[in-house]
């Protein structure tokens, strides 16, 4: 399909968010008339970033976007959507209250007789159009609310249509879709790429991937690794190209002796995210947990510190089975959990730095009084323990850095000695050095015999701090392997379960 | 010790002085300075004896009110029942005193009902997870109505009973409502520094997520929050009535929106996390001498209320700048 015009081309994209490696860097690509364009790469890797730079959200450092015969420095959103560019995201930009035609219409209504009003029959007739062109057969008058997920997904591509897009990006399509309705979105994208719109199309499963791509292009630390011939390549170079890195990704983390069972999870299950989950973590051990996004590894460990109803399932502590209802009941049983998101779920991000280490030992020790004195000795141990950067005590802790912030967040659970230490993304937006002295930190937990369950989306960290990893996929955990003598490859593999 | 951030080390009185400009309360006493000595310049009776007691004792109620709205504040709640509230205890107060009732028995029945009117409303903003302001603004109409057929809409007079609250002065000068609001802010002010549960106020304000994942009992913790308000809105209602010698459901209606103004004039944003007690009897304290030094100046009263609602923009305002400013620094960093 090679040989239709260019319609998108991009060279040299560039883009960094703060002094950490660049998020994109110097990609360049052309797309072609008809042609289906795979975008793959492990979480992290720069997809997200290249797809908003040509949506236009984000504008890039360096490079240029050249689309409808333009060349753009950085697009703006209302441009890109001008030169026909749509960008698909999951279940966003449809008003959920109005009927399916005002949402393909929204903002070029089809005006009725009288002014200001809208005809609603001549824009139901015309949406029938763009409907059959997807393939939904719904009501043109039916409310977005009551469409399924691949309903409306289908939706915003009738829509994109309507507004005559040449180029449509699709991020992750299929992740929510049940098997028939992958297949038949397979063949819209086939359908649509034979009436001449290009399509971009990000997706974790390379299966679908290899079903529909024209191209492969594999980024990696967002680096463009390699742009593949579909016909030319097999998954398993396309594998190999998304995971190989230098060695210097890795940390090299000091062996510690494991001890006996400590934590056991049985038949954990929050019905439709997580499925029948047992494992058991060791003393001084890393129990690393890994999958993709949306395969419920955050779920799994939110339900294990009481944050959801489970609906099955036994937590047991040195042998004692524990009920653990809410956070507060974990607590209690020396649980602890450092959270993927700081900013929404553990800091108080207007208070001072004594308040957030001090948190959980004052909800923890009793009497209606606070010992102030004795929560600022805590807390300046603390910050000299962990060498947390702060200009003072009373510093707010929305003003650190993310690295002393998240020392800061580990700090209050280790003024309470937790047995059990559940990190979700524990260097998640934190730079390189303080994420050094976060994996020492595990370390030393580990040595004193803590247990520490790691859900992690870095394949390095992954690798280099665990001693078993749990696969999660779909919900279930599919494997449980010896950190010993498996690489990336195969951790990806099992991963997309192939 | 504690690591220095490179641009720390900054001359010590150029940083005391930023401190002190930045604080809220002390922006306020320089306006109330400047107010008084202006109003008192135009009309000397402004700084007689027998005025200043007077404005200490006009603002007593609302600072009483206030500190509740302090506490729900600064986490994340609302609570615009309170003069709905205030209304239909000392109705209840009032109704029961003419009955006969031993002040014993008709104050604490006053302030049950008071707290009641808070659980009531921390209760079903709980309940049904919704804003505590909306449920509040619907509770108004309930407490009213309530009120409203108690009295069936007369004013319940007490005339000569129950003044000992209203009209005692200490050394003849300082009125006792008074003395009890500053005593109000003062605990209110202990309990936000020195206890747990203030500790959580701010815990809960700043992020009820993160305080729910550090083990705090986020709900019940909020219900003692309404609770208290509803007891400290029993405390003003019991000096407006001794004070008033009359009620009726209309009593106490709009000092809901002078709290929360005289509040967030104090420095508490509407985000809640932040704020502290001596804003808010700043606040109060400013609103009780402009709204003095208008009458001194002869202004029309009906242009204090533009004056009111142009102060809380104004305070807003500078929160605002400070905020942009802070902002701004953290990017730079």
């Amino acid at each position: 399909m090679d040989s239709g015009e260019v319609v998108l081309s991009v060279a040299g994209l560039t883009k960094s968010y703060g002094a950490q490696r660049p998020a994109l860097s110097r990609v360049s690509f052309e797309l072609h008339r008809g042609e289906v364009l795979c975008l793959v790469g492990e979480n992290g890797a720069g997809k997200s970033t290249l797809i908003k730079i040509l949506s236009g959200a984000v504008a890039p450092d360096a490079g240029t976007v050249t689309v409808g015969g333009r060349e753009f420095a950085a697009l703006t959103p209302r441009e890109a959507m001008g030169l026909g560019v749509a960008t698909i995201y999951q279940d966003v930009e449809l008003i959920e209250s109005l009927t399916v035609h005002d949402n393909i219409f929204l903002g070029s209504e089809l005006p009725g007789r009288l002014p200001l009003t809208v005809d609603a029959r001549a824009q139901a007739q015309a949406a029938r159009k763009y409907l059959d062109l997807v393939h939904i057969d719904i009501a043109e008058d039916a409310l977005v609310e009551d469409l399924s997920a691949a309903q409306k997904q289908n939706l915003q591509i009738a829509k994109a249509l309507h507004r005559d897009a040449r180029i449509l990006i699709m991020d992750e399509p299929t992740s929510s879709l049940g098997h028939e309705e992958k297949r038949s979105l397979m063949r819209l994208v086939r359908d649509l790429s034979a009436r001449g719109i290009a399509v971009i199309y990000i997706s974790h499963y390379l299966q679908e991937v290899f079903e529909i791509g024209d191209t492969i292009l594999v980024l990696k630390d967002g680096e463009q690794v390699a742009t593949h011939r579909r016909a030319e390549v097999d998954v398993d170079s396309v594998v190999r190209s998304m995971v190989g890195r230098d060695a210097s990704a890795f940390f090299r983390r000091e062996k510690v002796p494991i001890g006996a069972v400590r934590i056991e999870v049985k038949g954990m299950r929050w019905a439709g995210v997580v499925e029948d989950v047992t494992f058991d973590v060791r003393a001084g051990e890393v129990f690393g947990i890994g999958g993709l996004v949306g395969s419920g590894r955050s779920e799994l460990v939110s339900l294990l510190f009481g944050l959801a109803p489970r609906d099955a399932g036994e937590l047991v502590i040195d042998g004692v089975a524990i009920e653990v209802h809410r956070p507060a009941d974990a607590i209690r049983h020396r649980m602890s959990f450092i959270t993927e998101d700081r900013k929404r779920y553990a800091m108080f991000a207007p208070r001072d730095v004594v308040e957030n280490v001090a948190v959980v030992h004052n909800e923890l020790s009793g009497g209606a009084i606070l010992d102030r004195a004795g929560e600022r000795r805590l807390a300046s141990g603390m910050i000299d323990r962990l060498r947390i950067a702060v200009s003072g005590l009373d510093q707010e802790i929305g003003s650190l850095s993310g690295g002393n912030q998240q020392k800061a967040v580990i700090a209050r659970w280790m003024l309470e000695d937790a047995d059990l230490y559940i990190f979700d993304e524990p260097t998640k937006g934190v730079d390189v050095g303080a994420k050094e002295e976060i994996y020492r930190l595990m370390v030393e937990f580990a040595r004193a015999g803590k247990s520490i369950i790691m859900v992690s989306s870095d394949m390095p960290e992954l690798l280099s701090m665990s001693d078993r990893i749990g696969i999660m996929r779909a919900g279930r955990m599919v494997r449980i392997v010896d950190n010993a003598g498996i690489d990336e490859q195969l951790l990806v593999k099992e991963f997309i379960g192939i | 010790m504690t690591t220095q951030a490179p641009s720390a080390p900054r001359p010590f009185p150029v940083l005391r002085r930023a401190a002190l400009l930045r604080s809220q309360w002390f922006l306020l006493l320089l306006v109330m300075l400047v107010i008084a000595a202006f109003t008192g310049t135009v009309n000397p009776r402004f700084f007689r004896t027998n005025n200043i007691v007077n404005i200490f004792e006009q603002i007593s109620t609302l600072g009483v009110v206030a500190s509740g709205a302090t506490i729900l504040m600064i986490s994340g709640n609302f609570d615009i029942s309170v003069g709905a509230n205030i209304g239909l205890s000392s109705c209840v107060m009032a109704m029961l005193i003419k009955a006969g009732m031993p002040y014993g028995v008709a104050i604490p029945a006053g302030l049950l009902v008071a707290v009641l009117c808070g659980l009531f409303v921390g209760f079903n903003a709980i309940l049904f997870r919704a804003p505590s302001f909306i449920i509040s603004l619907a509770a108004i109409g309930v407490f009213r109505g309530i009120a409203l057929f108690m009295t069936q809409a007369s004013l319940q007079t007490i005339y000569g009973k129950f003044e000992g609250l209203g009209s005692t002065r200490f050394f003849g000068v300082v009125p006792l409502i008074f003395a009890v609001s500053l005593a109000v802010y003062v605990v209110v002010g202990l309990i936000l520094r020195y206890t747990r549960l203030g500790r959580r106020v701010y815990a809960i304000g700043a992020n009820e997520q993160a305080a729910f994942l550090s083990g705090i009992a986020v709900d019940l913790n909020k219900i003692a929050f309404f609770v208290i308000n509803g007891l400290l809105v029993g405390i003003a209602a019991t000096m407006l009535l001794s004070r008033v010698g009359a009620a009726q459901p209309s009593t106490g209606a709009g000092i809901e929106l002078q709290a929360i103004g005289a509040v967030v004039i104090g420095g508490t944003p509407m985000t809640g996390g932040k704020g502290r007690i001596l804003g808010t009897f700043f606040g109060v304290l400013l609103m009780g001498v402009i709204s003095n030094a208008l009458n001194m100046l002869q202004v029309s009263p009906y242009f204090q209320d533009v004056t009111f609602g142009m102060l809380i923009i104004f305070s807003v305002a500078i929160s605002a700048f400070g905020k942009r400013r802070g902002r701004r620094a953290a990017l730079l960093r």
